[in-house]
């Protein structure tokens, strides 16, 4: 039950808005984002292209490239020792932020190509990482690598030490990327669509070898990705992203069998039959991602809504609603736009004044509770 | 490595032979020899004396056909590093040139030394702190160096140099040090006139490069393996250093080849205002008077250099980016 009190939360994003200040305008890439990650658990961001998965991601570490930065928002994580910090508060080159890169939450990048140096052999990239966060000479750093490679399937691992990137396949290089993530054993594993960039076949390898690794290591991950096949796959929970928004955040159970958002189900009826998990797929939802600078008013998936209420979509940013499932959802549909409904916003005021504001314009829209209520008794 | 490094030599070896070729075949090109100049010299003073002319064009071999010439010429260079005669200086072009090519290495090597320590931290600062006012401020001084040509450049140098530090103005040897033996003194003399020359010479491509490094470095800032660098918790300076600064310079490296050729021609014009004993006024001058062993022999290392030059920068090239040595 994602967002239900008693879990044991690892992390848990508020209200997060990562900006672009470009010379062209000031592109709002997440624009209050809320989710939490459960310890343990594999939690799956799915969303189309440019919905803020990657900034996010990026957001967790503090490595937004400018001109992008953090303009409001928390990132809470719980320690172990039950001491909480705030990622978003820290200085993005400071000393604290940098402790926790690599050693507590490590990332997985998209492009393994492109994310290790091409100068620089994997052994170097691996030992470097290693001897930051762990006391351990060169020597010891170098035999953990190896190990570390032979663990993450690369045969010979003691010799692809000394190779570069640039000599070998691109399952070799995501398993290298993957073996140098874990190599400080973090607690949180993010994963930015770590397979588009391979075939199907390595695909699967891959995926196989990311849940086996969690399995024996007790990690959390956190996995971007584009298909809901690989969701179905490895998720516990999975958040649905749109246009820098959490459109729906739910177990994979109900995002499956009971979506609540449109825009869930639009994604569902975009995948293509026969658990074809073509790339792209997502693709064929109606209309277009609306551009970065012209956002919609209201809720800002109305202008590619089926369920489109004219006069209050457009209108009324809709509030978080918790649903007895456990399923939280962004959408007029499950009530906000009349201030009833569980309102649930960590991030502070403005749910409630859109509330107050849905009020006072469109009062008696109450026919949602209800139909909220039945779909939601499934949980 | 070492086997890349011999085939590298070995192309150099045709590359310098055809070099030798046309550097002796573009100074024949003009019509006339010098043996001509000689006539036209007596000419002027109104006796020519025919039986001296055919004396100079016999002794040098001026008549025969070209390959014979260049045969003569080249095998004596290879053979016994004789480079010939110069006609103008009456002297044997070998130990002239090499104390002017000498005199221009320390001079271009020394500016080439001083842009590269200069620049490549300004570059990445400029880069590093984008649109910050001390990037504003490397930038127009970029733009500045870039503008100002470097013989006026020469002339302010020269100015503040003999008005606050009492220089002496032009050569690289202050007066008791002129035609002194070689010794320590006269090394220390060398040193404390070069650095006006090297500030001279080395301007433009100062401003040049620190553009370059900073336009690379912006490129590879925003690629995902510094983000990825970042990611792994890296401060930010040492990840800087090893990472992105040294994938941007791999593009300046690859054309330090043809920057040395360059600073020794940006050398010759610094040479002339500031009279410096360089190959620049010496080979300006062998070509307006045919000298045609001093002219060939000057052209073909110069264009040598660049062979040099480049050879070294594919060699520098392969140590930095593997991609190269494996490839
Ligand atoms: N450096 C940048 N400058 C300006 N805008 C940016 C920058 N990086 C990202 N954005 C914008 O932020 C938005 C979100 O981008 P993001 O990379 O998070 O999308 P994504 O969900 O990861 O997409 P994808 O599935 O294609 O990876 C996009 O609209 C993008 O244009
Ligand atoms: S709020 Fe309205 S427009 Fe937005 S998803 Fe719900 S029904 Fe559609
Ligand atoms: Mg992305």
């Amino acid at each position: 039950m994602p967002g239900g009190g008693g879990r044991d939360l690892l992390l848990e994003i508020k209200g997060l808005k990562t900006h672009f200040f470009t010379d062209e305008g000031v592109v709002k890439a997440v624009d209050g984002a809320d989710f939490p990650i459960a310890r343990g658990k594999t939690v799956c961001v799915v969303g189309e292209s440019g919905c803020g998965k990657s900034v996010t991601a990026r957001s967790i570490l503090q490595i937004v490239d400018r001109p992008g930065r953090i303009v409001e928002g928390r990132i809470l994580l719980h320690r172990e020792s039950e001491e909480v910090v705030d990622l978003a508060a820290m200085a993005p080159t400071g000393k604290a932020i940098r402790a926790i890169r690599g050693k507590e939450i490590a990332m997985i990048f998209q492009e393994p190509m492109s994310s290790l140096s091409p100068v620089h052999t994997i052994g170097n990239q691996i030992v470097e990482m290693i001897r930051l966060h762990l006391p351990m000479t060169t020597e010891q750093a170098r035999d953990r690598a190896a190990e570390l490679l032979e663990r993450v399937g690369i045969p010979q691992a003691g010799r692809r030490l000394d190779s570069y990137v640039f000599q070998l396949s691109g399952g070799m290089r995501q398993r290298a990327m993957i073996a140098m993530a874990l190599s400080c054993r973090p607690n949180l594993l993010i994963a930015d669509e770590p397979t588009t960039a391979l075939d199907v076949t390595t695909e699967a390898t891959i995926l196989d070898l990311i849940k086996e690794l969690q399995r024996d290591l007790n990690m959390t991950v956190m996995f971007i990705t584009h298909d809901l096949g690989v969701v179905a796959e490895i998720a516990d929970d999975v958040v649905v992203m749109y246009l820098g928004k959490v459109a729906e955040t739910a177990a994979v159970d109900p995002i499956f069998h009971d979506p609540k958002h449109p825009y869930t189900r639009a994604l569902h009826q975009s995948i293509p039959k026969f658990g074809d998990t073509q790339r792209g797929a997502l693709e064929a939802i109606r209309g277009m991602v609306p551009h970065p600078f012209a956002r919609p008013d209201g809720c800002t998936f109305h202008p590619r809504c089926e369920s489109f209420m004219p006069g209050e979509c457009d209108r009324v940013a809709p509030p978080a609603v918790v649903m007895e499932s456990g399923t939280t959802v962004r959408c007029l549909l499950y009530g906000g736009s009349d201030g009833s409904g569980a309102v649930r916003d960590d991030a502070g005021g403005h749910a409630g004044t859109a509330g107050g504001e849905a009020g006072a314009r469109a009062p008696g829209k109450g026919a949602s509770g209800p139909r909220a209520a039945d779909q939601g008794a499934a949980g | 490595m070492g086997r890349y490094f011999i085939r590298r030599v070995l192309y150099a070896i045709p590359a310098l032979l055809v070099i030798s070729f046309i550097s002796f075949l573009l100074i024949q090109l003009p019509p006339g020899t010098f043996a001509d100049t000689v006539a036209a010299e007596m000419m002027e003073s109104a006796s020519v004396n025919e039986s001296a002319i055919r004396a100079i064009e016999e002794r040098y071999g001026l008549n025969q056909p070209i390959m014979v010439q260049y045969w003569k010429w080249i095998s004596g260079i290879l053979l016994r590093g004789d480079f010939g005669e110069s006609f103008i200086w009456n002297r044997p072009v070998a130990p002239l040139m090499w104390e002017r090519l000498g005199l221009t290495l320390v001079l271009t090597a020394s500016a080439f030394i001083f842009v590269c320590v200069v620049s490549v931290p300004i570059g990445i600062f400029s880069a590093v702190r984008q649109y910050s006012v001390g990037d504003y401020i490397a930038t127009s001084l970029g733009f500045l160096g870039l503008a100002v040509p470097s013989f006026l450049f020469a002339l302010i140098l020269m100015y503040i140099g003999f008005r606050y530090f009492g220089t002496s103005i032009g050569g690289f040897f202050s007066p008791d040090f002129a035609r002194a033996e070689w010794s320590w003194a006269r090394v220390a003399d060398l040193l404390s006139n070069l650095w006006m020359p090297m500030l001279a010479v080395g301007l433009a491509g100062t401003a040049s490069l620190i553009r370059i490094v900073r336009a690379n470095l912006l490129d590879e800032l925003l690629k995902p393996y510094v983000a990825a660098a970042r990611a792994k918790g890296l401060s930010e300076l040492s990840l800087l250093l090893k990472y992105p600064v040294r994938l941007a310079l791999i593009p300046f490296v690859a054309t330090v080849g043809w920057m040395l050729p360059q600073l020794v021609s940006g050398a010759t014009i610094v040479s002339v205002v500031m009279s410096l004993p360089t190959t620049g006024p010496m080979l300006l001058r062998s070509l307006l008077g045919q000298d045609m062993y001093l002219a060939a022999s000057f052209i073909m290392m110069l264009s040598g250099l660049t062979v040099i030059g480049t050879l070294i920068s594919d060699v520098l090239l392969a140590l930095v980016d593997p991609r190269i040595r494996f490839t």
